[in-house]
């Protein structure tokens, strides 16, 4: 039997096989790709976002004893050396080691106060540190004097007849220090209360390029560090500057706190999803293993008491396992589609194999008849099916190498197992039904009873499942402990576990509710109906595989859609909660009726609820709470109709008593006094749980009072937050009708919505389940299709005797239709009822939250439209494939059908 | 009926006589016929229906001998050639196809009886042959599913069509030829691997009268010159009619044969005859019966040439 013959007799049914497999090859290799390509880019996303003083991976040293102290180039170059040979595999292979990296080594100084100036001028609570860093000299441009030269010692220093044989460093500062802290080119500052030294600033630099992540390692030497002095209103400034190579020995012999550091620098690209998890256990060795070397060096008692450890600064390990957590629920979401999808492409393309072996089956059983064996029949049946899957299998594969993103082996494994399942469905199939030479099919006769092995098999499933799913529920998909290190793949089957067992118990109870609306058929006139549904309950072999299809097809895209709306509509209420309005306008100072006038005026704008808040002393202890003034009946009509709701007023108790509410916290004072703009007595009228979202974020102490409070109090109407209701505000011209002031803080709902949906991930996975509920659509309709032409040859013959009887063509049509339809209505009730249960029996161990700004997703009921009109419309798609196929059929003429087979 | 004479030669037997009979063993029961049936019985069983399809059927056939067998629809016929055929497996009995078993044979053995020792024809035209090759790849598929090229020992495919008068379609795919002529291709593919046996049910179930008398003409010829035994099952008088004997089956067993002979006159004499099991069965037509209004139970009467057949009670309406 030469395949290539059978193969060019079927051609039809081979070429929509081969395209399945290459379609199914190429979604299920591209789309895992894809998944990885997001994953990576979020992560080198938030790499890129993050200052490289966290990605990267800093050494330090605050030397103690003179051996300590590094003191040449030479000698910063060997232990880098060293840091570098003691990197894990992984963190080796991630060193951006390129020129214009952002690795480098040097040496600061510590907290050095300035003590005075040469030749006057004082300045107080100024700090300047020294520092020398390799690679900054390249990094910097001089616009005023010159780079610093080597040190000098001053026998004597004008001024300060104390100091003998003081060192003096030359220095360059960035320029705008020089300006805020008012050192310009020329002075020399007397750093340090003891045994001072002298810096004599001979420069002023700009930095040459400011996104160079060099400079991120190196914000003392860029910036001012402006600090208030604690329990006073006096700034403190401080500022690095820059001292030659040259000056390396030197400070390392004066009295100044000096610090050494290495910076390894890494590659964020070769930072991955997939070497996250080995990054974060190198990120704890690389630590244990400095330590390690710090304690090699220790080789006499004497050292022991000016040990100073190596320490290693990074917030890598963080940042991954913060990363980690979000990629958890992400790749669940993504298994979960793909499996889904996977499933059902499968189940359609073993429908397909079936239609093939059905199409096989004369051939095959003339040849087994007339000599053949089995080996040689299924052999040459399943070569049949291996030349049309495979090759189509491997240009899928090929295919999906167009699509970017790294290759993991679920990219091999997925065509891989597809074609396997294909060929080995194929064999099986072919081996079982040809295993006897005549194969004279008799299940018209009776029905096969369920063997007790099956029943077994089949409880085992189902228990499997609901196990899973318990599991799931109560521990999670991850749990604390291990939540780096991915997500548990057993609980991860458990979603398409719940669709086989949800498939297996459909299929059992099928014919129960079938029986039922034939025994009603079986009443009424028509005589359609009747025939239709005892057909539909009849076709035993035809059943299992459409539902094991149709059943995951609705489960997933429904769970998508419940899922999606369920996120769209947590992303709204965070984006609501975010800004408390429409709009919010937040000033620290306040804000002028005439502001309020020119914001009521901005286009968009419908209204505006002014308010106040402040923070408050209680009564007159210590204690401060939060308070917002506020007309609540105004804030609740502008958010009506918003996902965001604000208590009613507190209703006065007397007309003198201010009202109040108070959070639980507070909930024990009843009447208090408060000093704000005025010291006013609250009387409390009742609690408020949950705090006022989008206007204050604390829940505990909290005080709501009426706007008119103050004014109550004696005092007038303040305004310093304005709640404004509208639609499409500008948040630019809002800005411009307060006043372009740096204090006031301008929101919309859309921005803080843009900023919920910008997280990558989001976009890959609303994306996925796009994709995967057209395709999931497409193979259902291809399900009922191949379903019906599997058992086409069949359903003509049965159909053809009936229209001698006199059945018309329209009811030859309908009765087909009718004899689909129970099939696909129940399993679209059972597929809709499973993907609206999923999210529930998941919501706990799914966690979206990431992708909502951090808000909890919990309200899973909402849309049922969207499920129910996606059940419905795939059900209504797979009818309406059942009548094509009906009306196709229809030309055929009656005595080729009667003939064929007889 | 040795059984009854033996006493009577026990009377007096000489030792040398007692020797020779211990010695000599009675040849069993169709011993040196090419096809065996005995008692053969086959049962399909599905769950809660049974349904005996062969009630314990003898039949036997001589080597070159060509037969035909008739029957009513559901009588056993096709499930009779498929177990000769090797398809089928019988339930009980024996069955033997030149000295095979066919009840004791391994699932190999019964590959290579099918590709060695027997080739059959289906009615259906259409399933006799696959219709993407043509007849001379039709026919040398067996010879190629066996394992074997063109050999030696058999024709070469195109002798085996000219034999059977389609040496013209030996390029022709089944559609391009007639009933008749792909049925003769059939034939080829039958005998392809040089069988003792051809097994034809209805072959020419679908054909007009001309075709028929064509493929019977192929069968005949196949059966003279190659000297293979062969098996027919038909309705078609014209086919029954042409063999030299005839069995018929009623209810899973053999019921009748009619044999023929030309007499001198060069007419051909058929005479039909009742089959009388190995245990002493006979089958009464049901229309002796009818007729006769037997129910039940009959008197027998042994006279001195024959056996007489009565109701158990006179005949209402015989009033003599």
């Amino acid at each position: 039997m030469n395949p290539l013959i059978l193969l060019r007799a079927h051609r039809g049914t081979a070429a929509v096989l081969a395209v399945l497999a290459l379609s199914t090859a190429l979604l299920i290799a591209a789309l895992p790709r894809q998944a990885e390509a997001s994953y990576d880019d979020a992560l080198h996303g938030i790499l890129d976002d993050t200052a490289a003083s966290l990605t990267d991976l800093t050494v330090s040293q605050r030397p103690r004893s003179p051996e300590q102290h590094v003191t040449t180039d030479e000698l910063f170059k060997t232990a880098d050396a060293r840091w570098r040979s003691l990197l894990p595999p992984v963190l080796a292979s991630a060193q951006d080691r390129s020129r214009r990296g952002a690795a480098h080594y040097g040496v600061k100084s510590i907290g050095t106060p300035v003590a005075g100036r040469l030749g006057g001028g004082e300045r107080s609570f100024q700090y300047v540190d020294l520092a020398w860093l390799s690679g900054a000299a390249q990094r910097v441009r001089y616009v005023e004097g010159r780079p610093p030269g080597p040190p000098s010692v001053l026998a004597r220093v004008p001024g300060l007849p104390e100091l003998r044989d003081v060192p003096r460093f030359d220095v360059a500062l960035v320029e705008n220090a020089s300006d805020r802290m008012a050192i310009p080119v020329g002075t020399t500052l007397v750093l340090g209360n003891s045994r001072p030294i002298l810096a004599r600033v001979t420069g002023l630099f700009q930095v040459l390029d400011k996104t160079d992540r060099y400079w991120q390692h190196e914000l003392d030497l860029t910036n001012v560090t402006v600090r208030r002095v604690a329990g006073s209103d006096v700034e403190e400034h401080r500022i690095t500057g820059l001292t030659d190579l040259s000056a390396l020995g030197e400070l390392s012999r004066t009295d100044r706190d000096l610090m050494n550091k290495w910076v390894i620098a890494l590659d964020p690209s070769v930072l991955t999803s997939r070497n996250a998890v080995p990054v974060i256990a190198e990120v704890g060795d690389y630590q244990r293993f400095l330590s390690q070397e710090s304690a090699k060096r220790v080789t006499s008692s004497g050292q022991i008491g000016a040990f100073v450890p190596f320490e290693l600064h990074t917030g890598l390990a963080d940042l991954l396992r913060d990363f980690m957590k979000r990629l958890g629920t992400a790749q669940a979401l993504m298994a979960l589609i793909i499996g889904g999808l996977a499933v059902v492409a499968i189940g359609v393309i073993a429908l397909t194999v079936q239609l093939m072996t059905e199409r096989l089956r004369p051939a095959l059983g003339l040849a087994r008849a007339r000599g053949a064996s089995l080996a040689q029949v299924a052999g040459a049946g399943t070569g049949v099916v291996a030349l049309a899957v495979v090759p189509a299998a491997v240009v899928g594969y090929a295919l999906s190498y167009l699509v970017p993103g790294p290759v993991t082996p679920v990219v091999h494994l997925g065509p891989l197992l597809l074609s396997a399942v294909a060929v080995a469905y194929a064999a099986v199939r072919l081996a079982f039904s040809h295993r006897k030479p005549l194969n004279q099919r008799r299940e018209d006769v009776v029905a096969r009873r369920p063997s007790p092995r099956r029943v077994v098999v089949e409880l085992l499933a189902v228990v499997l499942a609901l196990g899973g799913a318990y599991l799931l529920r109560t521990r999670g998909l991850t749990t604390e402990d291990n939540a780096a290190q991915g997500a548990d793949p057993f609980l991860m089957l458990v979603p398409a576990a719940l669709t086989v067992a949800a498939a297996l118990i459909t299929l059992r109870c099928y014919p129960f509710p079938l029986r039922l609306v034939v025994r009603l058929a079986a009443r009424a006139r028509p005589a359609v109906p009747f025939v239709g549904l005892t057909l539909a309950a009849r076709a035993r072999s035809v059943t299992a595989l459409p539902v094991l299809i149709l059943l995951p097809a609705l489960a997933v895209s429904v769970y998508g859609a419940v899922v999606g709306d369920a996120l769209d509509a947590t992303q709204h209420r965070a984006a609501w909660q975010a800004t408390g309005a429409a709009a919010r306008v937040d000033s620290a100072a306040e804000l002028s009726p005439e502001a309020v006038e020119r914001v009521r005026r901005v286009p968009g704008v419908r209204g505006v609820v002014p308010a106040d808040k402040g923070t408050v002393q209680l009564g007159l202890g210590g204690s401060t709470a939060t308070v917002v003034a506020v007309d609540l009946d105004a804030y609740r009509r502008i958010l009506a109709g918003t996902p965001l709701q604000a208590p009613p007023p507190a209703p006065a108790p007397d007309p003198s008593a201010i009202p109040v509410l108070v959070s639980p916290d507070l909930a024990h004072l009843s009447t208090f006094e408060i000093g704000w703009h005025v010291r006013m007595n609250l009387t409390k009228a009742g609690t408020i749980t949950g705090g006022l979202p989008g206007v204050s974020f604390t829940t505990e102490n909290l005080i709501v009072v009426p706007y008119d409070a103050s004014k109550r109090a004696g005092a007038r109407l303040y305004t310093t937050l304005l709640l404004i209701q509208g639609d499409g505000i500008d948040p630019a011209q809002l800005r411009a009708a307060v006043g372009d002031r740096r204090d006031i803080l301008v929101s919309t709902v859309e921005q803080s919505l843009g900023k919920v949906t910008a997280t990558p991930l989001t976009a890959t996975i609303t994306g996925s389940f796009l994709v995967a509920t057209i395709a999931l659509g497409v193979y259902a309709l291809l399900t009922v299709v191949i379903a019906l032409v599997v058992g086409a040859a069949e359903r003509a013959r049965a159909l053809s005797y009936l229209r001698t009887l006199g059945l018309s063509e329209r009811q030859a049509a309908n009765l087909t239709v009718l004899e689909i339809t129970p099939l696909v209505v129940l399993t679209a009730c059972a597929g809709l009822v499973l993907g609206l249960v999923l999210p529930s029996a998941l919501g706990p161990s799914v966690d979206l939250s990431v992708y909502a700004g951090d808000l909890a997703v919990r309200d899973y009921e909402p849309g049922v439209t969207t499920p129910v009109l996606l059940a419905a419309g795939l059900a209504a798609v797979a009818v309406a494939g059942a009548f094509l196929h009906a009306v196709i059929g229809r030309r055929r003429s009656l005595g080729s059908i009667l003939r064929v087979g007889e | 009926m040795s059984e009854l004479e033996t006493p009577i030669d026990l009377e007096d037997p000489t030792l040398s006589e007692l020797e020779a009979r211990a010695g000599h063993t009675r040849p069993a029961f169709g011993e040196d016929a090419h096809i065996l049936c005995d008692n053969l019985v086959r049962i399909y069983k599905t769950e809660g229906v049974e349904v005996v399809a062969l009630q314990g059927l003898d039949l036997l056939v001589e080597k070159s001998e060509l037969i035909a067998i008739v029957g009513a629809s559901g009588s056993g016929k096709s499930t009779l050639l498929n177990v000769l055929s090797g398809l089928d497996v019988p339930t009980a009995g024996v069955a033997r196809v030149a000295g095979t078993d066919l009840l004791a044979m391994t699932a190999k053995d019964r590959l290579r009886y099918r590709r060695e020792l027997v080739g059959f024809i289906w009615q259906q035209t259409a399933r006799n042959l696959l219709p993407y090759l043509s007849a001379r790849e039709n026919v040398h598929l067996p010879r190629r599913l066996a394992g074997r090229g063109a050999g030696a020992d058999r024709p070469p495919v195109d002798d085996l069509l000219d034999l059977l008068g389609v040496g013209y379609c030996a390029d022709r795919k089944p559609a391009e030829m007639s009933g008749g002529e792909q049925q003769r291709v059939a034939i080829a593919v039958a005998l392809s691997n040089s069988p003792q046996v051809i097994l034809a049910d209805e072959p020419t179930g679908e054909l007009d009268s001309e075709n028929s008398e064509q493929v019977f003409a192929a069968l005949r010829g196949a059966n003279r010159e190659l000297g293979v035994t062969a098996v027919v099952v038909t309705h078609d008088p014209l086919v029954s009619e042409q063999v030299d004997r005839t069995v018929g089956i009623r209810d899973g067993r053999t019921s009748s044969e009619t044999l023929r002979r030309e007499a001198s006159d060069g007419n051909i004499i058929a005479e039909e005859y009742a089959v009388l099991d190995r245990v002493g069965r006979l089958q009464l037509p049901r229309d002796f019966t009818g007729t006769l209004g037997m129910e039940r139970r009959v008197r027998l009467e042994l006279e001195r040439d024959h056996i007489g057949v009565w109701p158990d009670k006179p005949q209402p309406e015989d009033p003599q």
